[in-house]
């Protein structure tokens, strides 16, 4: 644990919620950063990685993202443990912004982000992520592919078709189909 | 827009992954802002993808990666701000019709009343001194940071390359071609590159015949001290009879006498079954 606290029965750092701990960040608390950075820098280094493929950007875009959360925790929502999905989404986003060579376009508190997992509680997230997997590698190989390269790097539905020949209504439906299938298999 | 009003998901989706054109992207937003019933279906859309990019194979930021932010927020210290009291104002008085107070009105000041007001200046210019210093640090430290970056830049290209290296060797699909002497058939061979400082190996083997099912071939590192063989990984040729074994874990500082291989039951054993089938010191 990075520090003693003196008072028994305050839980350890690693075992608070995400809002506690951006209450602390909002305060000044660097211990409190240090635990958000270790309970979640994997997943948005991970994120960027892939889109980057490049792991000193990928570096970057994960100091980037955290040091805005240092500065403007206020900016960061957590409610239901959805501070993890966010970060990724966000992570995403600015990775494509690294990409495209532009300034980030978002904001996050523009952001709304709706979720059924408690992505802070490693065990869930886990649970999440192999089912998650397990969905994407029953999607139909040509749904799969269009939503990668939508979502991982960043072609719009115009450049997939123009890539694949697909006509640009297919692209399309094969991208929200995608999405639609992995909603459906976690809310059946 | 669909028929009743909202926006199709189809766009949506797009929107929500910023793949749509300026134009578009702003209607949307537009319209978003003001439909609680398409900002919930977007807030879907966004938990979607939340779970979706989780999907991607997880890595661990490099350590350096930690510090370095450790750092940077050590660097970027809050100020907290503090609610001090109200200050009580000065009673707004009339005296004979002024509207404020004369240095007559104020009472008398004593020694400190004097003496104070220069202390106040004398910390001021000792914490301009000390603000001086402070830069000349900072400055110092900005250029050990770039100097780290630079360093870490470098080591972080070394690392890729490195990586790059080890892919293309264990990569299944790539070509292999062992050249011989003209005119000779091919005979099953091997490399061993053995680091023992490190307890670093790197094995690759040509030509080797496919085994039964149940068999698998295990390399043996054999001790120049005389003790028993150690078990470095057990393999099966692909197709083609190529087979490699990629940094098994051993002991360090372990010098070899020799490497051998023989063949054994799948999952391997701790003694090797004689005959040793190829041998190299």
């Amino acid at each position: 644990m990075y520090r003693e606290t003196g008072i028994v029965n305050t839980p350890a750092l690693s075992t608070q919620d995400d809002a506690s701990l951006l209450a602390m960040i909002q305060r000044g608390d660097e211990y409190a950063m240090a635990s958000l950075f270790d309970r979640y820098s994997k997943v948005v280094y991970s994120v960027a990685l892939r889109v980057l493929r490049d792991p000193a950007a990928a570096e970057d875009v994960l100091q980037e993202v955290f040091m805005q959360m240092w500065r403007s925790p206020g900016g960061f929502v957590a409610t239901r443990g959805s501070l993890g999905g966010w970060l990724a989404v966000v992570s995403r986003n600015r990775s494509i912004d690294t990409l495209r060579r532009k300034r980030p376009t978002e904001c996050v508190e523009d952001m709304a982000l709706a979720s059924n997992y408690n992505l802070a509680n490693e065990a869930e997230r886990e649970l999440m992520v192999e089912r998650a997997r397990g969905v994407i590698d029953q999607l139909p190989m040509e749904q799969r592919k269009t939503l990668e390269m939508a979502f991982f790097d960043g072609l719009t539905h115009s450049e997939i078709a123009e890539m694949t020949g697909d006509p640009l209504g297919t692209v399309k439906t094969r991208i929200r189909s995608g999405l639609s299938t992995l909603r459906k298999a976690f809310t059946a | 827009m669909n028929t009743t009003g909202h926006i199709e998901r189809d766009d949506l989706v797009l929107f929500a992954m910023q793949l749509l054109p300026k134009e578009d992207a702003a209607t949307i937003r537009a319209h978003v802002e003001s439909c609680p019933e398409c900002l919930h279906e977007l807030a879907e859309v966004q938990g979607d993808l939340a779970v979706y990019a989780h999907t991607v194979e997880m890595q661990a930021p490099p350590a350096s990666a930690r510090e370095r932010f450790l750092k940077q927020v050590a660097q970027e210290k809050k100020v907290i701000p503090i609610n001090t009291a109200a200050e009580p104002e000065l009673p707004v008085r009339s005296f004979d019709g002024r509207s404020s107070l004369t240095e007559e009105d104020l009472p008398q000041r004593g020694f400190a009343g004097k003496v104070l007001p220069w202390v106040g200046w004398a910390l001021a210019a000792g914490m301009a001194v000390t603000a001086g210093n402070f830069y000349m640090q900072r400055t110092a430290l900005q250029g050990s940071i770039a100097e780290q970056k630079d360093q870490i830049a470098q080591l972080t290209t070394d690392a890729a390359t490195a990586r790059e290296v080890m892919a293309t060797i264990t990569d299944p699909s790539a070509l292999r071609v062992t050249l011989t002497k003209a005119q000779t058939a091919p005979v099953p061979q091997a490399r061993a590159t053995y680091v023992a400082d490190k307890g670093v190996l790197i094995f690759q083997a040509n030509n080797m015949p496919t085994l039964e099912p149940a068999k698998v071939y295990e390399l043996w590192l054999i001790p120049a001290n005389g003790s028993s063989p150690i078990p470095a990984g057990t393999f099966q040729p692909d197709q083609r009879g190529y087979a490699s074994i990629m940094m098994p874990p051993l002991p360090k500082g372990v010098q070899a006498k020799a490497f051998g291989v023989t063949i054994e039951n799948v999952g391997g054993s701790q003694t090797p079954t004689l005959p040793i089938i190829m041998v190299g010191a």
